[in-house]
């Protein structure tokens, strides 16, 4: 297998083609602080996506509850099983790839869930770790926890779909870094199914082939974000491109967010995709969880965050989450204010850093009335 | 890419091929003997397709036994195939050959879902008779082979219709699909591979599949369907009867009028072991004569 470069493992590792980095790389950041689990981006990419025949247990955006939801159940401690629990504790990762542990006459190492296994989206909501004793609700910090983790399609890098499909019916667009599920070439053959470990990738019985998320192409192209970005209800996603590991941008809010703050970390770097979705981890979870999940400098991510009204320009990338339907190539904060521009410097938005705190009196002489905060 | 992917396929094939069955050795084994006669397509009455796997004329045509091996070359592959051998018998009526296939297979499956897979069967001819021997692994580039295969779930669509979604998973719960509300052209964006017109998603009157490939990956439906089958599954049993006409008719059609002598290659998938795609067993070229 030739040798490719994954920055997120700070090592080459072996992938069944040679990497060639597309010109642009189609990103995500979402912070899982601020998930509510409302599932508005599920509905609005089912409505949008797959609400057709054969598609009635597809769900390309999912949101679970952590640690013990998952679509397809246990997708992650199935293949962390299989992988074997290696954690990333440093830059360089020294466990295996699923493509370097993948057994004979495997491309990658995985498994085809079983459809029970998708057939309960939702399964494991709001469930925590453990109960609560009496009284310990009152006491921080809890002793329990759980968190939301919304997921789409990675759109990795070294795409493991992509190098499991021996017809080579899936491919990297070259302009925007999609990964695509060609519908006319695939023979339904689930390699793909197999090979995701993050099980992305979906059959349909009815089309008899396999689908994925689309990253919201035609809209991308547009220099529009993605239907699960702009429908967010919580704001938690941010959707644009992220540069080459080598050509970060301090004014390219994802790479500010990635590359020089380091809040946002990728989801299972130790599989060895190199995904292109990032999250923000949950402040409130044990670090040793979530190192597991996001890989090395989750503590220090978590300080970050904690501080980041000592930092005006993370401050300000946050705050473009959810500010506009539109793609931000490049922000700037200026006098309190942070403002996203498209790719050609149109100004999008202006969200101010802090928001304006207007204090009323109580009593409303003109209309007579009292007054409630929602007024 | 594709370079290294081929390569890989290359090194292969030159292993298989010293391993391969039917390759001169020392001392003549009756075994090897029986395999360099080959399959002979015996002359029957009749015309059009030969479509009926329990016919009498079967028993004109004498019975050859195909050996299986697991697909070992390119991954990914499984390291046990379910299925050994296979009889194989062929006739043909002057305008059409017929090749029957029968396997031992515990388990009919003819329903797919994300972990079902299918059974088939598939074989492949020479599109040239006369020219080389194209790879027996799917052909090479500018030697193609025609590649008919017959599918399980295809024959149950035939014989007890396709299945919508309360067929497959009974407790469904479905609002509204977009084609019940918008019109046809509208609706066709939410209908994945069957708007565009996958020809594995698409509705046949024929349980074979008529393709075209010159190497690994390649494999093509064509665009005029011409073979025809008819499978039927039986206490723990497939017999399943593939046919197509003798002469070309369209471009890339195998030659296989009366008087050749070419090649027929097997595979077999076993769905119930997870085969599909590559993961197969299969046998390279047995020489196959159609007799005057
Ligand atoms: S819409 Fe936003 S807040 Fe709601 S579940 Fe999805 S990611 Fe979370
Ligand atoms: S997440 Fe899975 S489906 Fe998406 S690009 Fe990566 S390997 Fe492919």
């Amino acid at each position: 297998m030739p040798k490719v470069y994954n920055w997120q493992i700070g090592r080459e590792m072996e992938f069944p083609y040679e990497g060639v980095r597309p010109k642009r790389q189609f990103a995500m950041v979402m912070d899982t602080n601020k998930c509510i689990a409302c599932q508005t981006c599920t509905v609005a990419c089912k409505t949008t996506w797959t609400p057709g025949r054969g598609q009635e247990y597809m769900f390309w955006n999912n949101v679970e509850t952590k640690p013990y939801g998952g679509y397809p159940l246990g997708w992650d401690v199935r293949i962390l099983e299989k992988l074997g629990v290696r954690d990333m504790t440093g830059p360089v990762y020294e466990g295996k790839t699923i493509f370097e542990a993948a057994p004979d006459g495997e491309i990658a190492l995985g498994y085809i869930p079983e459809d029970e296994d998708w057939a309960f989206p939702n399964v494991g909501e709001d469930e925590c770790t453990g109960s609560m004793e009496q009284g310990a609700l009152y006491t921080m910090p809890h002793m329990q926890w759980m968190f939301y983790l919304p997921r789409i399609c990675n759109h990795c890098t070294y795409a493991s779909c992509l190098g499991s499909c021996p017809r080579q019916s899936i491919y990297k667009r070259p302009e925007d870094g999609i990964v695509l599920l060609d519908q006319h070439r695939c023979r339904g053959y689930r390699e793909c199914v197999k090979g995701c470990p993050f099980k992305k990738t979906h059959f349909n019985p009815i089309t008899r082939v396999s689908e994925k998320c689309i990253g919201c192409y035609p809209a991308i192209e547009n220099g529009r974000q993605t239907q699960c970005t702009i429908t967010c209800i919580g704001k938690i996603r941010l959707q644009g491109f992220i540069s080459k590991p080598d050509e970060a941008r301090e004014d390219n809010p994802l790479d500010y967010l990635i590359f020089v703050s380091k809040v946002a970390k990728p989801l299972y770097p130790q599989f060895g995709l190199e995904g292109n979705v990032y999250y923000i981890p949950p402040i409130h979870v044990p670090p040793r969880y979530l190192t597991q999940m996001f890989g090395y400098g989750v503590e220090e991510a978590m300080e970050t965050y904690r501080r980041a009204t000592e930092d005006k320009k993370l401050l300000g990338a946050l705050l473009l989450f959810g500010s506009t339907p539109e793609i931000i190539e490049r922000y700037e904060v200026q006098n309190d204010t942070a403002i996203g521009y498209n790719k050609d410097g149109g100004e999008l938005v202006r969200v101010p850093i802090r928001e304006p705190i207007h204090v009323r009196a109580a009593y409303d002489e003109q209309y007579e009335t009292h007054r409630t905060n929602i007024t | 890419m594709n370079k290294s992917f081929h390569r890989r396929a290359w090194a292969g094939f030159a292993v298989l091929l010293v391993l391969m069955p039917g390759c001169p050795s020392e001392r003549p084994d009756p075994a090897v003997e029986r395999e360099r006669e080959g399959i002979e397509a015996v002359r029957i009455e009749g015309t059009g397709a030969i479509l009926d796997p329990g016919a009498g004329f079967w028993n004109e045509a004498p019975a050859f036994s195909v050996q299986l091996q697991p697909q070992v070359v390119v991954d990914p592959r499984l390291p046990e195939a379910a299925v050994g051998e296979l009889e194989a018998r062929a006739v043909h009526n002057g305008e059409w050959i017929g090749m029957r296939l029968r396997w031992a297979d515990e388990t009919r499956d003819d329903v797919l879902r994300t972990a079902d897979f299918g059974d088939q069967v598939a074989v492949q001819f020479p599109i040239d008779p006369h020219g080389p021997l194209p790879s027996a692994m799917m052909g090479h580039e500018g030697a193609p082979v025609n590649v008919v295969q017959w599918r399980a779930p295809f024959q149950r669509d035939l014989d007890e219709g396709a299945p919508d979604i309360f067929d497959l998973y009974p407790y469904a719960l479905v609002d509204i699909y977009p084609d019940e509300v918008l019109g046809v052209i509208d609706a066709r964006a939410y209908t994945g591979a069957l708007g565009v017109d996958n020809p594995i998603s698409r509705p046949y009157e024929s349980p074979v599949l008529d393709q075209i490939a010159e190497g690994w990956g390649s494999l093509t439906v064509k665009p005029i369907q011409l073979a025809d089958g008819r499978g039927v599954w039986n206490d723990g049993e497939w017999t399943v009867v593939i046919t197509r006409p003798l002469f070309p008719i369209t471009p890339n059609d195998p030659d296989l009028r009366p008087g050749t002598a070419t090649n027929a290659a097997f595979a077999v998938w076993e769905g119930g072991s997870g085969e599909t795609g590559a993961r197969k067993s299969w046998a390279l070229w047995v020489p196959l004569r159609v007799a005057e």
